[in-house]
């Protein structure tokens, strides 16, 4: 089924592998973010900066393509964006660490306080995004894939409710979480369409419903028919990211109809594969800490070779990459994606 | 020696049946079960099934109507959340469900802390809790906290985004006899060193036993950072802290 190696432009190799089509080679995709200390010095777009004027984030963004070889440009490098114009206190942090919200300091305890800002679309840090993508789309538009982010209503009310009264409303009051998810799925939907409007080819959605915190059922419960519908009202490639154990949900996953779910190490390739089948594409899954922060090289080419063996659609690091991680490390990825390709067509 | 059909409320049985797997875990849960009275295992029943409600009615009964305080955290409370700990640890129960049992538990502390600090009684150890510096996860660090309290510790909780110097006042405010970092980044992760060695150019790291965890953190990165000890969960984190603190008596 593949065609000649590199006869695809990035973009082309991206969109094919989200939908399952046949590719020149494995697509090299990050959805949530590469920038790295390294990147920022070189290309002078420091955090938080690089966070928050669109400039800088764009310039910081494409050197995932310019410098390291991936197929997908990501310019939104942390998961706080909206919530920020949702008007959650940030804590901007400097250059070697990212933004978070100030979760201790919850802006919502009831359904009644989700109150969708005029301003949503309009606020300089979700704004930033938008030109961000404007950006890149002009320049880089026709050559790689720009991949927008829209956060997933289950982790906006981590954000706004904080995580702990958040997951105890879960337990103590079903109905009320699932009214509040139903309203906060307006800022993914709102966000989202907007950066298809600045050009964005797909988008990321993280919604951190991970085993590490909640059970599978509560995916199902309480995501599963909301993530088939953002497939619905968003209207280009989706890409669900939830890092952490995820293989007790991966089959409700594949049921959304989403173009592709991006997949922590903390589940098999070969495990995750059988259990998804052909109903959704595998992003990932590259460890990040053990690997490419504290590893060399040839402990990640390990890593890419397992997932292309195992059959995974576009191979990439687990989550946001640690910001200390060497240059070398990342672009060992595309070079063994490279040379696995290069193998097998020995081989035929 | 005791059997399962020794324990006496049925909830807890079918608990230790469904849930415990490892010998010794059963063997301990059994022991102390079957020689605990009726009304503490309702406490405990009520705490590993996350309704505070109950716990909190339980308990004001059990004091009304002379149970000893002590009696009520040892073989209510810190028995039930034993059970919680081994369960969340095997994945059977996921952070919503041990928050509602911490929820629980402090439901009945709120009666038994002002008594036993009215009557001088020492608590098993003090420990002071943070995560580090630039760092906002803290759901690991308070299920460990929740596991030490339930153990019978105090423990001071710094929250996130805890400064060396913020570390160093808490030790020597509350003269802890543990401290425990928690870090979920690698980029935070260093922190942890930075803050052992702020402890040393203090002159106060030999007053102090310093643990450390989260999930990148390894034993290897405990060892060479000069952390005392390093635990991967929240049962562990109860246990490393009781076999620190037996050997700082060792010492002294
Ligand atoms: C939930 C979560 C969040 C929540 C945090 C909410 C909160 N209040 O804590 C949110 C969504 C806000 C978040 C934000 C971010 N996160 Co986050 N997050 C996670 C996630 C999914 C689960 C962490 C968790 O709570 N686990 C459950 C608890 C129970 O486990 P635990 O923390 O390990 O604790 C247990 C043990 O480690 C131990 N323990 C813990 N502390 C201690 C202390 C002592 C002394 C001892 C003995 C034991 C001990 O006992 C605990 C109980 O058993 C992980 C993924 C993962 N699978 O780990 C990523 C993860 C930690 N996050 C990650 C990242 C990159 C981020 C962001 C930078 C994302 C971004 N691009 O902006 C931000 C950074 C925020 C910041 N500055 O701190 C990465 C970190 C990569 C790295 N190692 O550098 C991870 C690993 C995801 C990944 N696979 O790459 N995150
Ligand atoms: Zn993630």
């Amino acid at each position: 089924m593949e065609t000649e190696i590199n006869s695809m432009t990035s973009r082309q190799r991206v969109l094919a592998a989200l939908s399952r089509e046949p590719v020149d080679r494995t697509p090299v995709c990050n959805p949530t973010s590469v920038a790295t200390v390294e990147l920022m010095d070189l290309v002078d777009a420091p955090f938080p900066a690089a966070n928050r004027e669109p400039e800088l984030m764009a310039r910081l963004a494409a050197t995932g393509y310019t410098e390291l070889g991936f197929d997908t440009i990501m310019p939104v490098f942390s998961i706080i964006q909206e919530s920020s114009a949702l008007g959650c206190k940030i804590q901007w942090e400097q250059k070697d660490n990212w933004p978070t919200v100030k979760m201790m300091e919850p802006i919502y305890e009831d359904v009644d306080d989700i109150n969708i800002p005029s301003d949503l679309l309009t606020h300089q840090d979700t704004k930033c995004v938008l030109d961000a993508i404007k950006i890149l789309k002009k320049e880089y538009g026709d050559e790689v894939a720009v991949i927008g982010k829209t956060m997933g209503p289950w982790s906006l009310g981590y954000h706004c409710f904080g995580v702990e009264p958040f997951l105890l409303m879960s337990l103590d009051d079903p109905d009320k979480t699932l009214h509040c998810l139903d309203k906060l799925k307006k800022v993914t939907i709102d966000f989202g369409v907007a950066q298809i409007d600045a050009g964005a080819d797909a988008l990321t959605l993280p919604d951190h419903a991970t085993g590490d915190l909640v059970s599978g059922d509560y995916y199902r419960r309480y995501l599963r028919d909301l993530h088939i519908e953002f497939v619905d009202s968003i209207p280009i490639p989706l890409i669900l990211h939830i890092c952490g154990r995820t293989v007790d949900r991966m089959d409700y996953i594949a049921q959304t109809g989403m173009s592709a779910f991006h997949y922590d190490s903390k589940n098999k390739p070969q495990e995750s594969i059988e259990i998804t089948q052909e109903r959704i594409s595998l992003v990932g899954n590259i460890n990040n800490p053990e690997t490419l922060f504290a590893r060399g090289p040839e402990e990640v080419r390990q890593e890419v070779y397992s997932n292309l063996d195992a059959g995974i659609q576009l191979v990439g690091p687990e989550c946001a990459i640690p910001l200390q991680t060497a240059i070398e490390n990342l672009v060992e990825i595309p070079k063994a994606v490279q040379d696995w390709h290069s193998e097998r067509a020995a081989q035929n | 020696m005791p059997e399962i059909t020794d324990v006496e409320n049925e909830f807890i049985r079918e608990e230790i049946e469904e849930y415990l797997e490892q010998p010794n875990e059963i063997e301990r849960a059994i022991n102390t079960f079957s020689q605990i009275s009726s009304a503490m295992q309702e406490i405990a029943a009520a705490l590993i099934d996350g309704d505070h409600h109950t716990v909190d009615q339980l308990t004001s009964t059990a004091l009304e109507e002379g149970t000893d305080a002590l009696e009520i955290m040892d073989d209510g409370l810190i028995a039930g959340m034993s059970i919680v700990g081994i369960k969340f640890r095997e994945n059977f129960i996921f952070v919503p469900e041990v928050l509602a049992c911490a929820r629980a538990m402090k439901a009945g502390m709120a009666y038994i802390e002002p008594i036993l600090s009215a009557s001088g009684i020492e608590p098993v150890g003090t420990v002071v809790m943070g995560t580090v510096k630039g760092d906002l996860h803290d759901i690991g660090k308070n299920l460990c906290i929740m596991m030490l309290r339930g153990a019978g510790f105090v423990v001071h909780d710094l929250s996130v985004d805890t400064s060396e110097d913020e570390f160093i006042d808490a030790v020597e405010e509350y003269d802890a006899d543990l401290l425990g970092m928690s870090a979920l980044l690698t980029t935070t992760m260093p922190n942890m060193g930075k803050t052992i060695e702020a402890f040393i150019d203090a002159d106060l790291r030999d007053d102090v036993k310093i643990m450390v965890g989260g999930a990148p953190v390894t034993q290897e990165f405990a060892d060479d950072m000069g952390a005392d000890g390093y635990g991967k969960d929240a049962v562990e984190c109860v246990e490393l802290s009781k076999r620190l603190l037996a050997e700082d008596d060792e010492e002294f």
